[in-house]
């Protein structure tokens, strides 16, 4: 890989990062003429001299007293200086004091997710494409079908009131005490896994489906190549002609849904996060959106956007890495 | 290769069963202590309790129970229960309390006294209880109160503007930091220098005010505003480090996540966090019951946060929780029926649901269609049409009442005016009124019998959100009765700004809660005001204007509930705001653990009567 290939794409990173951070400010203040008002309608019997002067204060208070450029810039002044804004709630917090507080609780849930999903749905999709046209490929695609139709917090609900309110095998909701009581004991270990155990299924079957349709399908056209009737004629083991050579050639494919899957593991559980209770991005993305706090919505989005263009970056650079064929940008 | 994965299947089957050994926490069940379990659908809870912060969700329900107001306000009777304050007075200018022989206030004197002087303030005194402490054990005095309402009216220490909000009735006013005009004395605040004479042994119990000359002026200042310790704030709070500055100090975080407060219960902050709040009983709460015995009941209250409400109301019927501190909609009600130990609290309502007429749109709005509405005959006919006990059986499931014409609740009887009840009787009678009208104005109809005006269906479009178009539909059916059109619109997520105060609609629904307490603001912001207010069909009636104004500035008590009784008839008669029903508050609670939960209108069964009358029924065994 070039050095150029790879400046080339950093700098369109940083460039499509840039668009970002200008939709994300301006796009919440599009509609809302004065939110001063929309904070504090007017209230007793004031005048409307004494609700001008609250009006300027709560402007003052929030930076809203000057110019929409004005405020972009102390915004993007301090991005640069790696302050993501103070939310509006009470006692004024960091905003990445906040997303640094709810991430590695959306980091438990999503990257156990993907992990469960990659691993059975590569394990499954390859017996599906080996025994192509059998009951377990049918079964796949059956079940690719009944995923498509089942959306996952449907499937969250669901596996809620059976086996959390019903059969009482899981918490239907987070316990209130995980998150303060955690010390890393192997007892808090076993709460969040007990807690999380719904969340993961219901988050993780469709991504099993989603990894085995994708192997299969993947699987079923390197198996037609060549290279494998060959590795077949000199004999090799199935498990050998399978792993070594099937599985690494059809990986191309599974990284870029492997890619796709990682940048939006921050902000995929947004409505599984709220079901259960967990208290995580999702649930914070939401609880900004319902009480306005704006800079804490757009510290989110930009956050959220920022990992995003970050894990495509680097799928799009492993993309090259893997496949010697791939030569994106390189000039022979 | 299939025997290996159906292996790693088990392999991780087996894990989560073994996790799923953990067990289970739902720790209400085997709770035999005095703790009720609430359950509360929220978007978050707060996690800093200075109550002139905490304004969303659950957060002015726990300030409330950790601070105290002055007094708390009984909606239907109008007056002022004693909390911190014990006593309140309007005096004279000597000090005085203008009261009559038997106590009560003397409104004729006042408005004898002040409704012509050039004075423009009315004087208050306020007694306060000799025994409220904080819950850190120090006194609660009249300083604290001064304090509270001083920093409130200081931006240059509070910059807080909710904190003006509720004190811009109050004549004690700051530019910069440097007061202006003083509103509030007290012993060592200048009270015997400006004339009202308090005793050093009164000290810490009374206090002047200086409030606008408007009987709802001491409102929000008795019952809105949570006074605050000034033991704990004054030290604290400078220019430099106001009360919500940006960036609190390490102390004020500190502060505002341990409140110190003088209300019925205390945080446990310890085993408080973002998901659960736990109160504790304040045990040296002043006000008692009859028998002198604890005010309130339950010893501790865990607020459990439920984001999603569905998963909360099996949280309830599952018995994790006692109580939700949500309404329920009435189409939940079956889940409910046959169910052993649940209490559905159907309390009567003061939200009334209207029908908004845009009938004098802004000239750029204006078009034939908007123009039929500013006829009151054709917005009596559409008023005549309107079928409430349809909308209440199959929109409310039965769960709500109707409404007079002039919008008041029938509950608040000091003041209902029976006369305003213009809108009732048989609906056929009613039809065919509604249908005369019409016909004399626009006879012709299409073919399917909608009327035509200028060889156009008179249709409107009423504007409402998704969860609207139930209503909406109902009232297509009705009004095509009347050959009159209705087709739904989306409102959108910031409908004031889009169509309502820029008038480009042609009907809205619209929610309208009047009492006592509130019309001095809302009759004005409903029917007066013409921009950026609730009068969204931008009514402009001199009449009913000056009517508004008298009542919001007489100073006799007595006048004002007589002028509020003039004015629904005058409201109904406009056939502006045209009710469609008022509905219950639906909410639900549990009986195995407590009993004694007590309904009280307008109101949640999470309530404070409800807390001050549980009793555990193992207790009660």
């Amino acid at each position: 890989m070039q050095k150029s290939y790879l400046i080339k794409r950093i700098l369109y990173a940083i460039f499509i990062f840039f668009v970002v951070m200008v939709l994300n400010f301006f796009i919440p203040r599009i509609g809302v003429d004065d939110p001063a008002e929309r904070y504090y309608p007017p209230q007793g019997n004031m005048t409307d001299v004494e609700y001008d002067i609250i009006k300027q204060v709560t402007r003052e208070q929030y930076g809203f007293d000057v110019s929409n450029l004005q405020q972009f810039l102390n915004y993007a002044k301090g991005l640069f200086q790696g302050d993501l804004g103070t939310s509006f709630r009470p006692g004024n917090p960091k905003v990445s004091d906040l997303i640094a507080e709810r991430l590695p609780w959306t980091l438990v849930l999503s990257v156990t997710n993907l992990l469960i999903s990659l691993f059975i749905g590569l394990m499954i999709g390859t017996i599906a494409a080996w025994r192509r046209g059998r009951w377990q490929d049918t079964l796949l695609l059956n079940m690719s079908t009944i995923s498509t139709a089942l959306p996952a917090f449907f499937l969250a609900l669901i596996l809620s009131f059976y086996f959390g309110f019903e059969l009482e095998l899981f918490p239907a909701y987070t316990n209130p005490n995980m998150v303060s009581g955690f010390d890393w004991s192997w007892e808090a270990v076993k709460v969040v896994m007990y807690n999380a155990a719904l969340p993961i299924i219901s988050m993780s079957i469709g991504g099993i489906i989603g990894y085995g349709q994708g192997t299969r399908n993947a699987v079923i056209a390197v198996t037609n190549e060549d290279f494998i009737l060959t590795a077949r004629a000199k004999g090799l083991s199935r498990n050998q002609v399978i792993f070594k050579h099937t599985l690494r050639n059809a990986m191309l494919p599974i990284v870029t849904s492997l890619g796709m899957s990682i940048s939006g593991l921050i902000g995929g559980a947004v409505i599984i996060e709220q079901i259960f209770n967990w208290n995580g991005m999702g649930t914070l993305f939401l609880e900004a959106n319902n009480t306005n706090d704006y800079p804490l919505m757009m510290g989110i989005m930009l956050f959220m956007s920022a990992f995003a263009i970050v894990a495509n970056l680097v799928t799009e650079l492993c993309y090259s890495l893997l496949d010697p064929r791939v030569t994106v940008g390189e000039k022979r | 290769m299939t025997k290996k994965f159906l292996f790693c299947i088990l392999i991780m089957t087996l894990s989560f069963g073994l996790v799923a050994c953990v067990g289970n926490e739902y720790e209400r069940r085997n709770d035999p202590t005095n703790t009720l379990y609430v359950g509360a659908v929220a978007a978050s809870f707060p996690t800093s309790f200075m109550p002139w912060l905490s304004r969303e969700g659950i957060a002015p329900t726990i300030a409330s129970m950790l601070y105290s107001t002055l007094f708390s306000y009984d909606e239907e009777t109008g007056d002022f229960l004693p909390s911190i304050a014990k006593e309140w007075y309007y005096v004279d200018p000597d000090g005085n309390p203008i009261i009559t022989e038997d106590g009560h206030i003397d409104y004729e004197r006042l408005e004898s006294l002040y409704s012509v002087s050039s004075q423009k303030y009315l004087p208050v005194k306020i007694v306060l209880n000799d025994d409220v402490y904080w819950n850190d054990g120090t006194k609660l005095t009249a300083e604290d109160v001064y304090y509270t309402f001083d920093i409130g009216t200081n931006n240059a220490l509070s910059n807080h503007a909710g904190a003006l909000a509720w004190t811009s009735d109050l004549q004690h006013n700051y530019s910069n930091g440097i007061l202006l005009r003083q509103g509030i004395f007290t012993y060592d605040h200048g009270a015997n220098e400006r004339g009202y004479q308090i005793l050093e042994d009164e000290k810490d119990t009374v206090l002047y005010i200086h409030v606008n000359k408007v009987l709802g002026a001491i409102t929000s200042l008795f019952t809105t505003i949570l006074i605050l310790p000034k033991h704990i704030w004054e030290p604290i709070v400078t220019p430099s480090n106001q009360l919500n500055s940006k960036e609190p100090t390490e102390e004020t975080l500190y502060q505002y996540q341990h409140p110190i407060g003088s209300g019925p219960y205390d945080l446990d902050s310890e085993h408080s966090n973002a998901q659960v709040i736990v109160l504790k009983k304040n045990e040296n709460y002043h006000l008692k019951n009859e028998q002198n015995g604890d005010l309130y009941q339950v010893d501790t209250i865990k607020f459990m946060l439920f984001q999603e409400v569905n998963v909360a109301i099996y949280a309830l019927l599952k018995g994790h929780v006692d109580i939700l501190d949500s309404t329920i909609s009435s189409n939940y009600m079956s889940l409910f029926e046959g169910r052993d130990h649940i209490y559905v609290s159907n309390a009567e309502g003061t939200f009334i649901q209207s029908l908004v007429l845009n009938l004098n749109p802004a000239t750029s709005e204006k078009n034939p269609m908007r123009d039929l509405l500013a006829s009151s005959d054709v917005r009596r006919a559409i008023a005549l049409a309107i079928d409430q006990e349809e909308l209440v059986q199959n929109v409310l499931n039965g769960a709500g009442l109707t409404v007079s014409a002039g919008l008041m609740s029938e509950n608040l009887t000091d003041f209902y005016n029976p006369d305003a009840d213009i809108l009732r009787g048989d609906l056929t009678q009613r039809l065919s009124e509604a249908n005369a009208i019409l016909d004399e104005l626009y006879p012709l109809k299409d073919a399917s019998g909608y009327r035509l005006f200028q060889d156009h269906r008179i249709s409107f479009e009423i504007l409402g959100s998704p969860g609207e178009q139930e209503v909406i539909s109902r009232l297509q059916v009705q009004l095509q009765k009347i050959g009159i059109e209705v087709k739904y619109t989306a409102k959108g997520s910031t409908p004031e700004r889009t169509f309502l105060y820029n008038s480009k609609f042609d009907m809205t629904l619209q929610g309208v809660i009047f009492s006592l307490s509130n019309l001095d603001i809302m009759y004005r912001a409903h029917f007066v005001t013409l921009s950026n207010s609730s009068n969204y069909g931008r009514l402009s009636n001199l009449t009913l204007s000056a009517r508004i104004e008298s009542m919001r500035n007489t100073l006799n008590l007595q006048t004002k509930y007589d002028l509020i009784c003039e004015l629904q008839p005058m409201i109904a008669e406009q056939y502006y705001k045209i009710p469609l029903y008022c509905s219950n508050v639906l909410t639900v609670a549990r009986t195995d653990r407590y009993t004694g939960f007590v309904t009280v209108n307008g109101q949640s069964i999470f309530n404070t009567e409800s807390l001050q009358n549980l009793t555990l029924v193992s207790e009660e065994g």
